[in-house]
């Protein structure tokens, strides 16, 4: 029931005479500041309206006196800091490896430009460093199942291994086992000469002879007759403490008898040539390039 | 008997709720419909057996109260 | 000032389904509380997500679930019971069955959408994520809610209606427009969980943020601001501060909030006129906001003292402080400059829980602690002291969140952005997620503390409620000028 309007005797104002459980509520006016600054804020909200597309009618909507437009402000951006770096990629896409190499401000511009391409797109599978993890390669470790020249390491980035693209490096590893071509017992006669021979992991009183004939007669034509490996036709190398599938005889016999031939993609529809130069002089460089 | 009118109309409302659970839970296409029809249904049952159960708290306490009235 | 004029017949009030979402409110805090917790620590260390229950994916919304409307809700229906019987002097409409379907329809849809998240059931809606059954559920529960309130204010005794029950009306009615355009979908069939949205591509998402910021702002903001406006002039003892200050900031609050939406979503496909509007409104939203800041606040004058003796109302306060600060941060962070550098980043999730744990936890805290005492009848709180504990723990972990967000998040923004004089980015994204660590560390600690506060209160209340010490002898004056006896709660 509305009670009678009192006199606050803190602040000396008026309440409004309406009681709710024991609240009441004082008469007091609005602050100014506040009116004043909620005032200037529909002023400012108005203006800006006025100068950046707001309203919508129809089919269209008024575009703002200054005629904004997000996508035009993204497309300028783009292109200033597209002209930034054209300074030194127009030259290292001009140049050959050769020449690029003998000049310092051009290298550490590759190096820079390779570095964060490769940390934003190579990373993710061939580690931080290069280092790769089961089934991809390691780049920092001087074993090449592709070649480690500088054109050679250009090529695969540009068109991949098994990528789909037409000028994609291509290698099939036979399915022996799955083939039919070698039994199980000739899969793991092969595995031990090879993990004793090439992986350099002997097993005392173990005959590796029957293996080492069927290495000659199946395997030496791609692999090399000593396990070295042919970057022609990316077989890797077998000699070696690298192995892309890791350190294990049982990949050995898994690889012989149904092997998986990882894809790399092709880079050329994502990165410009310049740039995949630059990625190319930084992965030679992470150590161990040819 | 005195019914109070809410719990009639909530009751039948959530009897219905649960006979739609079980219908729902019949036909599931998957675990998660399944357990919601489930759910359901017995929500409906605990909830409904709650409302008789407060109608009669409600009988006796007026009858103790107009018991005591009395005396 | 402080006499309450008791009516002819004294109402009887139902306060038994107060008690019950107070108490489900208690329990939701430590469920969402725990929850953020243990996300936060996936955050930094990644293998504590043990497939597939306790994925980040899966726990995710369960946390923000909880915290929102298992927590949050359960204490806005609950103080809206409580406040909109007082203030009208009426007794709830539409009988005890109608108000306990909503206390346990409200709980098993909870119950209900964290299950079906941990199932790895979802619609993938920011604080929408329950599927179409749960939601078809929770409008159910819904308009049984609004009518028992609405029925309420409608053979109330007092003529006017006081100002709390316009914010908590607003809540109702906004967020049942909210919850069923943005939920509008197409289940693939009536018998399964999955459906499909209405909506899509880019019209999807200013539904979805259309939604998302008005269930912060009409869900966490307007009806605490209901709570607000109840509990700390019952605390204070004090006249609200300006009447007119209250309507016109209701009015320009519910009117400017609906259009802030966008500010989720400048600097993306959402086009340039859309994003233009929903920056300028969220500009022009600052002083309406503070203007429940100022109700609040300037309401204590003659009663600062209360602030060393009483511990929920120091609460209150610091909620209404922090309710400040973060709506003059959101509309900051919403100007599209600003937005460029902290879009995407933790300056967001910063944001977020300097408004979740400053201002909505702590004014419900305040509200609790002014609650439990008067609804179960007790002197006072068990433990004044633990309360303040509770108070400085609880504000500390809100300490370490926020700076230790604020710091993230302009972190990410700068190092996103870093060119070096090449032209080149100087960071990798993987570099900028592992400089983070130390902050999503940080910020777990703060959450700790955050929790051991919470788990003190709900030590306190129990004790309250349950310890001799606490007993209010017969004839003795509750807290808040209630006479004993005058309010009989049912059960």
């Amino acid at each position: 029931m509305p009670g009678k309007i009192e006199k606050d005797s803190v602040t000396g104002t008026e309440t409004t005479g309406h009681e709710w459980d024991g609240i009441r509520e004082l008469n007091t006016p609005l602050p100014k500041w506040w009116v004043y600054v909620w005032i200037a804020s529909i002023v400012w909200g108005i203006g800006y309206m006025l100068v950046y597309p707001s309203v919508p009618y129809g089919p269209g909507y008024f575009h703002g006196l200054l005629g904004y437009s997000s996508r035009s402000h993204v497309a300028h951006e783009v292109a200033e800091v597209d002209a930034k770096r054209d300074i030194y990629m127009k030259k290292i896409a001009a140049q050959p490896f050769s020449a690029i190499e003998k000049n310092p401000q051009l290298m550490q511009v590759a190096e820079t430009a390779g570095a964060i391409t490769f940390a934003e797109n190579c990373q993710p599978c061939h580690g931080q460093g290069g280092e790769g993890r089961l089934g991809y390669p390691a780049l920092a470790a001087g074993a090449w199942i592709w070649g480690g020249t500088l054109p050679a390491i250009r090529q695969t980035i540009t068109y991949g291994i098994r990528s789909g693209d037409p000028q994609a490096r291509d290698s099939q590893m036979p399915p022996f086992g799955k083939s039919g071509m070698l039994n199980a017992g000739q899969i793991q006669q092969v595995a031990s000469f090879v993990w004793s021979k090439f992986y350099g992991h002997p097993t005392k009183g173990e005959d590796i002879a029957p293996g080492a004939k069927i290495f000659a007669a199946n395997c030496a034509v791609c692999h090399g007759p000593q396990g070295q490996g042919n970057p022609a036709f990316g077989a890797p190398r077998l000699a070696s403490h690298v192995h892309l599938y890791g350190d294990f005889r049982a990949s050995i016999v898994r690889q012989v008898t149904d092997p998986r031939m990882g894809v790399m993609p092709n880079w050329n529809k994502r990165l410009d040539p310049a740039t995949i130069k630059a990625v190319a002089i930084y992965v030679h460089d992470l150590g161990g390039g040819q | 008997m005195d019914f109070e009118t809410g719990d009639i109309v909530v009751g039948l409302m959530v009897a219905a709720l649960g006979l739609l659970g079980l219908f729902l839970a019949a036909r599931a296409w998957d675990d998660e419909m399944y357990l919601f029809g489930l759910a359901l249904a017995g929500f409906a049952v605990l909830f409904d057996f709650g409302v008789v159960r407060r109608h009669f708290d409600r009988k006796d306490a007026a009858l103790a109260a107009r018991r005591a009235g009395h005396e | 000032m402080s006499e309450h004029v008791l009516p002819a017949r004294p109402v009887v009030y139902n306060d038994a389904v107060v008690k019950k979402f107070v108490i489900a409110c208690l329990v939701w805090a430590i469920v969402a509380f725990l929850a953020g917790v243990y996300i936060a620590s996936e955050l930094a260390w990644p293998q504590l997500n043990i497939a597939p229950y306790l994925n980040f994916g899966r726990l995710r919304p369960v946390h923000t679930s909880a915290a929102i409307f298992a927590f949050g809700g359960s204490a806005l229906i609950g103080t809206s019971f409580y406040v909109v019987q007082r203030t009208c002097r009426a007794r709830l409409w539409g009988g005890e069955a109608l108000a306990n379907f909503v206390f346990w329809g409200y709980q098993i849809f909870i119950v209900l959408a964290a299950s079906s998240y941990l199932l790895g059931f979802s619609k993938s809606r920011e604080y929408a994520e329950p599927e179409w059954h749960l939601d078809l559920l929770l409008v159910l529960v819904w308009v049984c809610y609004l009518l028992i309130y609405l029925g309420t204010l409608m053979r109330r005794a007092e003529p006017h209606i006081y100002v709390a029950n316009w914010f908590y009306l607003g809540f109702i009615i906004t967020i049942a427009m909210l919850v069923i355009v943005n939920n509008l979908g197409i289940p693939i069939s009536p018998y399964s969980a999955k459906s499909y949205s209405w909506f899509s591509g880019v019209q999807d998402a200013m539904v979805q943020w259309w939604y998302g910021h008005n269930a912060v702002g009409f869900f966490l903001t307007v009806p605490f601001l209901g709570m607000m406006y109840y509990f700390i002039p019952k605390a204070a003892n004090r006249p609200i501060y300006s009447y007119r200050l209250s309507i016109v900031h209701f009015w320009a609050l519910i009117f400017i909030y609906i259009w802030a939406g966008p500010h989720h979503l400048l600097w993306t496909a959402l086009p340039d006129w859309t994003q233009t509007l929903g920056m300028a409104f969220s500009i022009m939203l600052w002083m309406p906001s503070w203007g429940g800041m100022i109700n609040g606040l300037m309401t204590l004058s003659g009663a600062w003292d209360k602030l060393r003796t009483d511990p929920g109302l120091r609460f209150s306060v610091t909620a209404v402080g922090f309710y400040g600060m973060s709506t003059f941060e959101g509309p900051a962070m919403s100007i599209r400059s600003v937005n460029a550098l902290v879009h995407y980043s933790d300056w967001v999730i910063g944001h977020v829980h300097s408004g979740t744990l400053g201002w909505v936890a702590f004014i419900t805290f305040g509200a609790l602690y002014y609650l439990v005492p008067n609804l179960w009848g007790r002197k006072g709180l068990y433990s004044v002291r633990l309360a303040a504990w509770h108070y400085w723990i609880g504000t500390l972990g809100i300490v370490f969140y926020i700076a230790s967000m604020w710091v993230a998040g302009l972190m990410e923004g700068l190092m996103w952005r870093a060119y070096d004089r090449f032209g080149f980015l100087k960071y990798s994204f993987v570099q900028v997620v592992v400089a983070e660590h130390p902050f999503m560390v940080l910020r777990m600690i703060g959450g700790v503390l955050f929790t051991i506060g919470a788990i003190l209160m709900i030590y306190n209340l129990w004790m309250t409620v349950r310890s001799p010490a606490t007993e209010a002898p017969r004839a003795e004056l509750l807290p808040a000028g209630l006479p004993a006896g005058a309010v009989v709660a049912g059960e």
